[in-house]
């Protein structure tokens, strides 16, 4: 462990770390808009500034390695002075409409104006791209916010591994770019979102959430996702019982601060109507076990379709118990009348682990076959 | 191929070179061939062709003698190693040129049937004999233009054919490798270069023995020797002249820093818009492999090497190493934060040595003549020899080579001929865009890396542009700003949005809009850029605002209206 | 193309792009002597200006996939450095040199009447794609500013006026050519 000095507070971190990792991970912080605990470095926000012992010039602490003995300030009139002036220049390249922005209150470049005081930009307000795109329904682009911490570009490379976009041109004109700022549906793109999630301003934006409510306004709650086993974190934020967007929490056990397109973007069954909530019997079967009155016979047509609004139709809602008595003693009618191996399991890939253990358990000892297959192998 | 072929190839050169008496260089670089050297060296060749006599005079294609201006450039080089420069050489001149050197003997006569072409060319030489105007062309060889130089980078530039690896051998080529290869150790050669006190040329001066140092005490079994030559200084053409007009040279410094630090893999990293320099750096290399100069076994030892050409493709900041590096690797040319340094972690993270052209071609000559040799030559902290462009207001302007520590009054008045017509010398800009501007009040600065940056500018690679009273100082800072608004790669924000407020200021002052503080605002604004930017580029930006704000207040005062 | 059964190996190459376009044989050569690999892009984009004239969409995506480099890198790596050019080029160009030597010997002069002889700003190409107009950061011919470049041949100590006469010239030689064509 490397012993080193930050703001009079001593702390003590693994070899290889850099300083402003050092600092947030011990409650101290220091003002940095590129940098994202799981993506590379790069260097180019400037803000992360501090002033280290023996040294003439503030270094940036995201590429300054923990050194033992290190002696580290991270706040100072001369600290304060550059990164007043370098947010200065990011606000003259942003449009100040906080009021009317989605993303007032959890924007990073809006924290440090009002940290550092910033009301408006000295200089001559000059936005270098006003590309503004809606092209897929998960998120727009609104370049004109972008800031070019280039944190989308690498979580797109880095974490993702698809690279569907990247910076092109340079200097003033640089933008995010998907080929020759194509739709995103054309590029690469598997519309993860994670671009979105680690974006500090309103650039990138879900749409779901336009218009709908502020950070403020919204409720938070930690889930899991259930699209599949690996159990991701999840963190809905909600107004008024209703879905606003979904995202990883920090520090999510699974997932780190990421996840897929399902878990970010396909939660719109939540509140959809055609959501089942309880067990149902098929009407004829129903009738068969007393619980209607009426009798029914199937149609022609398959009771089984999912588009089929008017479920209540061909089905009757049961209680668990029911529900349960009910497949077990089929299971072991037909067990006993055509043996054990007339019956087949197929598990889900969206249960855990533990759940299909036991029910290839349950097969085996309970049913007696070994005909269990699992979705995932088709 | 062992040395002692080389040497035969070598004796054999020089042994063909003493058959004539005397040897007509014409330069062919870029400056003299748009002044028309193609036709002049056509017209040279076609007299002494055409001459009486002639078998003793040899007209040789060489590269830059310096004086750009005044192009086409001629020199007649006698046996005896006396030799006379002629300017402004076309046609005409270049005619009564051979008509007077070549000897009119009848005993010596060609025994040759002349076809029609060169029977006319016979009957013009014939009257260009008679001319009397060849005295005009002559430059004094007392001209301080020549006088006040030291050639040790450019030496052999001018005189080699840069197409003949045979005339680079008879010029000594390639002896300075031998001997670093047979005779001295790798730590040798890097504490020989240490010694010299030779410092980088590309403009921040770090020392190259120490750069070389530590590259050499890496442990990696993979380590690069990358040549920058992405000479981007607007006003700066040192570097593509000398991998012009004597590439081997570079390609021989490059191979002994190569041997210094371990290394068995290199790159020239050249800029698209100088297309005959890369040409002639891949001819080096295919007639070097040609010889068993580069491959597996260098000179018949065990050292190995090889080396390859990648071209830029119009990106200043590419000059910057990290970016330098990122662009080789095939990349967006951005650079990235240091450390770690490319002398730990370089090209595809392996330990490397950037150092620019300049820098390598003046190796050979260091370990030839010896270190303490070239450290007599210069100043305390600034040894040897610098290459200059000079360019702008000047009558005389091309490619300069002067010791360290030379005033700018003696470039600009003794070796530049002063400035032209009634203006007046105002202002010396050295370092490019991310230079500065040197008032004619400092003219006894000693051009050396501490005294330029005391002033606010930088040594640079060598762009010298003089500017005299005729050209406006905030104009001229906002053209540098122009560039770097232009060539600004994006990735950090005080450059790439500082740069453009920078402009936007400027912009503003020189329209007659701005106000009173907006001076200040400039130079904090400049500051704010210099001191939190990523890279050099950055950095170093606000150099041309902050120069002539210093100098030349008072002109960018008088642009702001007093009643504001 | 018409010799499908060939033997020979660059043909049949250049059959595998759709277009049979022969220009991809160069293309392949290069990227094949550089083993296909990620960091030669620059260098194939260089071939594949040199060869094409300009880089196309097409031609972007083809080298993306030939290399196994993502599509957005290949762009973002040609949009960066300013000498790829994403439009066809005119038959003659005009490039002016616009360093620091050219510049304080009035460059921009040059630069001005160059642009309201084509009637096209810098870096595009007359509608009639006879004539490309553009700028460069110092050629490096310093000790003959101002400099212009016409068709590859450097115009030293040039004048507004001089240039705008060779570019004049070869407009009128262009004349005469196309009323040449229309008689015939």
């Amino acid at each position: 462990m490397i012993t080193l000095s930050i703001d009079t507070k001593t702390i003590q971190v693994a070899p290889d770390t850099n300083v402003l990792k050092a600092a947030l991970d011990n409650g101290i912080h220091i003002p940095h808009l590129c940098y994202h605990p799981d993506l590379s470095i790069s260097g180019g926000c400037r803000l992360c500034l501090v002033e280290v012992e023996g040294q003439d010039q503030p270094v940036l602490s995201c590429g300054l390695t923990a050194a033992e003995g290190m002696v580290i300030q991270t706040q100072s009139e001369q600290l304060t002075e550059l990164r007043r002036g370098v947010l200065d220049l990011f606000i003259s390249d942003h449009p100040l409409d906080c009021v009317v922005c989605d993303k007032a209150g959890s924007c990073t470049l809006q924290e440090y104006a009002y940290e550092y005081g910033l009301k408006e930009t000295s200089y001559e307000p000059t936005v270098s791209s006003a590309l503004f795109q809606d092209d897929n329904p998960f998120f727009l682009r609104d370049h004109q916010y972008c800031i070019l911490c280039g944190r989308c570009v690498r979580v797109c490379d880095e974490i993702v591994g698809v690279h569907a976009i990247d910076f092109a041109n340079r200097g003033f004109e640089t933008n995010i770019a998907t080929p020759y700022d194509g739709p995103m549906i054309d590029s690469t793109c598997v519309f993860c979102g994670n671009c979105v999630q680690v974006c500090p301003t309103a650039a990138l934006m879900p749409v779901s959430r336009l218009q709908r409510g502020r950070e403020w306004d919204l409720d938070r709650t930690l889930s899991v996702c259930g699209y599949c086993g690996v159990g991701c974190q999840i963190e809905y934020a909600t107004k008024d019982n209703a879905i606003i967007y979904a995202q990883a929490p920090e520090h999510g056990a699974a997932n780190g601060t990421f996840l897929c397109t399902k878990g970010r973007y396909g939660w719109d069954f939540a509140t959809s109507p055609e959501r089942l909530k309880q067990p149902m019997l098929r009407r004829d079967v129903a009738h068969k076990l007393g619980l209607t009155e009426e009798p029914w016979e199937l149609p022609e047509t398959s009771p089984l379709d999912i588009r089929n609004p008017n479920v209540e139709q061909y089905f009757v809602p049961v209680d668990w118990d029911t529900a349960l008595e009910f497949v077990s003693s089929r299971l072991s009618e037909i067990t006993e009348s055509h043996g054990p191996d007339s019956i087949m399991g197929l598990a889900s890939a969206r249960c855990t682990n533990e759940d299909n253990y036991l029910f290839q358990k349950f097969m085996r000892a309970v049913i007696g076959t070994n005909n269990i297959d699992h979705c995932a192998r088709l | 191929m062992s040395r002692e072929k080389l040497d035969q190839i070598a004796e054999k050169e020089q042994a063909r070179q003493s058959q004539f008496d005397k040897r007509i260089h014409c330069c062919i670089s870029t400056a003299c061939l748009s002044a028309g050297a193609g036709h002049t060296i056509q017209t040279l060749r076609d007299s002494v062709e055409a001459a009486p006599t002639g078998d003793e005079v040899e007209v040789v294609q060489t590269g830059c003698m310096g004086l750009c201006s005044r192009g086409p450039l001629v020199r007649v080089q006698e046996k005896s190693g006396e030799e006379v420069y002629y300017a402004d050489v076309d046609s005409e001149c270049a005619e009564e040129l051979v008509a007077k050197t070549v000897s009119w003997d009848q005993a010596q006569a060609k025994q040759q049937k002349l076809s029609s072409e060169l029977q006319t060319v016979r009957a013009r030489l014939e009257t260009a004999r008679r001319k009397r105007s060849l005295k005009k062309h002559i430059l004094s060889p007392d001209m301080p233009f020549f006088t006040k130089q030291v050639k040790v980078v450019l030496r052999d530039v001018g005189y080699v054919d840069p197409e003949k690896l045979e005339d680079y051998l008879a010029h000594g080529g390639y002896e300075a490798l031998h001997k670093v290869l047979t005779e001295m150790s790798p730590e040798q050669v890097c504490d020989e270069m240490l010694n010299s006190g030779l410092r980088g040329r590309g403009g921040a001066g770090f020392p190259t023995g120490l750069k070389w140092n530590f590259v050499r005490r890496e442990q990696s079994d993979v380590k690069y020797v990358v040549v920058n030559g992405d000479e981007g200084d607007p006003g700066a053409y040192m570097d593509r002249t000398v991998m012009e007009d004597n590439p081997h040279q570079v390609l021989e410094g490059m191979m002994i820093a190569a041997y210094a630090v371990g290394a068995n893999h290199g790159y020239f990293y050249i800029r698209a818009e100088y297309p005959i320099a890369i040409d002639r750096i891949r001819g080096a290399i295919r007639a070097a492999r040609r010889h068993g100069i580069l491959g597996k076994s260098v000179l018949g030892t065990d050292f190995s090497y090889n080396a390859d050409v990648r071209i830029g493709a119009g990106a200043f900041v590419c000059g910057e190493e990290t970016a330098l590096i990122h662009s080789i690797e095939g990349k967006r040319g951005v650079p990235r934060m240091r450390p770690p340094y490319p002398s730990t972690s370089g090209l595809w993270g392996k330990p490397t040595v950037i150092n620019n052209v300049e820098t390598f071609a003046s190796v050979p000559a260091i370990i030839k003549e010896g270190a303490d040799w070239y450290a007599q030559i210069g100043t305390e902290k600034s040894k040897g020899t610098k290459v200059f462009a000079l360019a702008g207001q000047l009558t005389n302007t091309g490619l300069i080579e002067v010791p360290m520590g030379i005033t700018l009054k003696e470039i600009v008045y003794e070796i530049g001929g002063d400035v032209p017509g009634d203006a007046e010398f105002k202002a010396a800009q050295t370092g490019g865009p991310s230079g500065g501007c040197i008032p004619n009040t400092h003219m006894d600065t000693p051009v050396d890396y501490e005294s330029l940056q005391e002033l606010g500018s930088i040594m640079g690679s060598g762009g010298l542009v003089i500017i005299d009273s005729t050209t406006s100082m905030p104009e001229f800072a906002r053209f540098f700003m122009d560039f770097c608004v232009d060539e600004s790669c994006g990735k950090c924000v005080p450059c790439r949005v500082g740069t453009v407020q920078i402009r936007t200021l400027l912009d503003k002052i020189i329209e007659g809009r701005g106000e009173p503080e907006d001076l200040d605002k400039l130079e904090a604004l400049c500051q704010l850029v210099r001191s939190t930017s990523l890279c050099g580029l950055g950095q170093s930006a606000p150099n041309p605002v902050l120069s002539t704000l210093r100098f030349f207040r008072h002109e960018y005062e008088a642009l702001i209206p007093t009643n504001a | 193309m018409s010799d499908t059964g060939s033997s020979n190996g660059k043909l049949k190459k250049a059959q595998e792009h759709p277009s049979g376009d022969e220009r991809y044989v160069t293309l392949d050569r290069t990227m094949k002597r550089f083993h296909n690999e990620k960091d030669a892009l620059l260098e194939v984009l260089h071939s594949a200006q040199e060869t094409f004239g300009y880089l196309s969409e097409e031609l972007l995506f083809y080298i993306s996939n030939h290399l196994h480099v993502p599509l957005s890198q290949v762009y973002g790596v040609a949009t960066f450095y300013h000498q790829f050019t994403f439009e066809p080029q005119g038959k003659h160009n005009c490039i002016v040199c616009t360093g620091t030597a050219c510049h304080v010997k009035g460059s921009s002069e040059i630069v001005e009447e160059m642009s309201a002889v084509l009637n096209i700003p810098v870096g595009k190409t007359t509608d009639d794609g006879l004539f490309s107009l553009s700028t460069a950061r110092c050629l490096g011919c310093c000790g003959l500013a101002p400099v212009a470049v016409i068709n590859g041949e450097i115009q030293g100590k040039a004048t507004p006026e001089t240039i705008a006469e060779k570019v004049g010239r070869i407009l009128a030689d262009e004349m005469v050519v196309q009323d040449q064509e229309e008689a015939g």
